[in-house]
């Protein structure tokens, strides 16, 4: 190759190198929004027996007004109608046996809930001017930080959400909260080792098979007679 | 044994044969470079796209209470590896547009496109075009908020013809009218959401497979093209495909999917991104929408022009210059190895092209669009210097004792 070729194949290599990595991994052209959390509440966030916690305290502190669907979790007074476990017998899949309490946790399609459930969404959207979302996919949307400052200081956050502050001064119960909720949308740990095991075996095995392709076709094209 | 069963299948289909010719009778030229192995990754990629597809459509449900759920429960929680399917088909969609512009853009480079290989370049563009449709109609089908206002902002541009300085009911008609056919309605529902299923799962797919089967069989036809613009003498100074080229090929190809796995296990945030985990809400505009990546380019042309009406025909543009390639360009010179203006026009055409991808991203505040409008005239300006470049190539050729 010559210094020319070289040059080419160093500047539009690199160029498509900067704008991939610009589109797909980082882009300092857009403003991101960090929010922090205290490093020892990361650590309760991570923990997966604070989320078992979390999901008791979400059901005392947050399910009157949001369910999450994806953990069987619905409003409190939906759940405590009389005919929604036969709602949940005849439309519902089955999400996991709960390990302390030997309950089935149930999923319910969107709308065969918001059906049985629209009395109740109703009369919250009046006192709060919008209905509280479902919070099944909100840790995906969201972030850890975001949601762990959001649910501390709504007001803060977001100015002028109908989001009202009830975890003030409960810094450890947010986090366990977020915990809960991470734990929903999050494979669990195990699930996320296997993940990376199965990665590095899928990369590793192409990788392998790149080079030995390679050493192979140079020994065919050495007794072709080709060289290189 | 399995020998016996290829003698076996060989006597009735002459599979042999068809290998011999095909694959190892069929010569390339030696000096390939390894800008000619995107056209493989793309194979490669539909090839990935199709069997996860496939995965995927047997837990997807097309109607709007249940697509959501059925995309984050069901796939991502419920159903054991279908997550697997759901990275490697997003991660896929947008390799798949990468590799294919990669792949344009080798072409245009080595201006693969002259004769003999016009319609080789054609049936790409078309195969480029469904593609497009493709991710636009599967972007859809999450119906998060992105799913949904990414669509509404694609269904209400041809609204941008009333803006027409002239016959404006006229356009603004045809317009409203093509914009609530492709919206099946005045609002995106359940019958947006089917038919942009069906057109996602069975009738693009079957199309595109279609025209790669064309576009293969006039790459072959017409031979492959070589990146120092000369027509080879196969019998003389060819290579055999297989294994030269195959197994060149396949080793970068393992590299690719090495680097596509990496994505998928490792680094999906950019391919589901995080604002799409919110269900639609069409009470609730999204404070930034912006097309995916691989349209942010059309789309800053589209706005960075100040008039929505000239924006719409600047952006249409765009798309019919790159299909009408091969007749801008009618210089007998070939390659832009040879062709000293056509290499800086090629590199106006790269910065311009990465520049409005990037700027699409950004808030369009004046500056922006002034730099859009400034890089957008560099992508036409690629285009219009063609004709040019090609009348005083044609000179210097003749000069120079070339034979028309």
């Amino acid at each position: 190759m010559s210094a020319w070729d070289t040059i080419k194949t160093a500047f539009f290599g690199g160029l498509t190198f900067l704008f991939f990595f610009v589109i797909w991994i980082y882009n300092p052209f857009v403003h991101h929004t960090e929010y922090e959390v205290p490093s020892q509440m990361e650590e309760i966030i991570n923990d997966p027996k604070a989320a078992v916690e979390g999901r008791e305290l979400f059901k005392t502190m947050c399910a009157s007004c949001h369910s999450v669907r994806y953990d069987g979790m619905y409003l409190m007074s939906v759940a405590s109608k009389p005919e929604f476990k036969k709602i949940l017998d005849s439309f519902g899949t089955l999400i996991r046996i709960d390990e302390k309490t030997k309950e089935k946790v149930m999923f319910l399609p969107r709308d065969v809930y918001e059906a049985i459930a629209m009395n109740d969404l109703l009369m919250l959207k009046s006192s709060f001017g919008k209905i509280p979302p479902d919070l099944s996919t909100m840790y995906l949307s969201r972030g850890e930080g975001y949601l762990y400052n959001f649910i501390l200081k709504p007001q803060e956050v977001l100015p002028g959400t109908s989001m009202p502050a009830v975890m003030t001064g409960q810094e450890e119960n947010t986090a366990k909260i977020v915990a809960y909720l991470k734990s929903v949308s999050e494979p669990s740990k195990g699930e996320k080792v296997k993940r990376t095991i199965m990665g590095i075996l899928v990369i590793g095995y192409f990788i392998a098979m790149g080079f030995l392709l390679w050493i192979w076709r140079k020994k065919l094209l050495a007794n072709m007679g080709y060289g290189h | 044994m399995l020998g016996k069963i290829v003698d076996w299948i060989d006597e009735r289909a002459k599979v042999r044969d068809l290998y011999q010719t095909q694959m190892v009778d069929y010569k390339v030229p030696k000096n390939l470079t390894f800008p000619y192995v995107f056209g493989v990754l793309a194979l490669i990629t539909f090839a990935i796209q199709v069997i996860s597809g496939i995965i995927l459509l047997m837990y997807y449900k097309p109607i709007i209470a249940h697509a959501f759920d059925s995309a984050n429960y069901t796939i991502m929680k419920e159903i054991p590896f279908a997550w697997l399917f759901r990275h490697m088909h997003a991660a896929g969609a947008n390799f798949f547009l990468a590799v294919v512009y990669l792949h344009m853009f080798t072409g245009i480079y080595y201006t693969a496109y002259k004769k003999p290989r016009e319609l080789t370049w054609i049936v790409g563009w078309v195969i480029f075009f469904v593609l497009l449709l493709t991710a636009l109609s599967g972007y859809l089908l999450p119906w998060g908020q992105l799913s949904y206002w990414g669509m509404v902002v694609t269904t209400e541009i041809p609204t941008s013809l009333k803006d027409a300085p002239v016959l404006k009911g006229l356009f603004g008609a045809i317009g409203e009218t093509v914009s609530i056919w492709m919206k099946g309605g005045f609002t995106l529902g359940d019958i947006a959401l089917g038919r942009f299923f069906g057109l996602h799962v069975l009738f693009l797919p079957l199309t595109l497979m279609a025209l790669l089967g064309i576009h293969l069989y006039l790459v072959r036809a017409a031979g492959i093209s070589n990146p120092d613009g000369v027509e080879i003498d196969k019998k003389k100074e060819g290579v055999p495909f297989h294994p030269y080229m195959t197994l060149k090929e396949g080793a970068f190809a393992m590299g690719y999917l090495a680097l596509f796995f990496y994505f998928v296990f490792f680094n999906m945030h950019h391919f589901l991104p995080a604002d799409n985990f919110e269900p639609a809400d069409p009470l609730k505009t999204p404070p930034h929408i912006a097309p995916e990546w691989y349209l942010l380019a059309f789309y800053e042309i589209f706005r960075s022009i100040p008039s929505k009406f000239w924006g719409f025909i600047a952006f249409n543009l765009a798309l019919v210059f790159l299909l009408i390639l091969p007749f801008l360009d009618f210089s007998p010179v070939k390659s832009a190895r040879k062709r000293p203006l056509f290499f800086a026009m090629f590199v106006v055409l790269v910065i311009s092209t990465m520049a409005l991808t990037i700027l699409g991203l950004m808030p369009p505040t004046p500056t922006n669009a002034k730099l859009g409008l400034f890089f957008a005239a560099g992508f036409f300006l690629f285009f219009l210097s063609l004709p040019v470049i090609s009348f005083l190539e044609w000179g210097w050729y003749k000069a120079k004792g070339g034979q028309e």
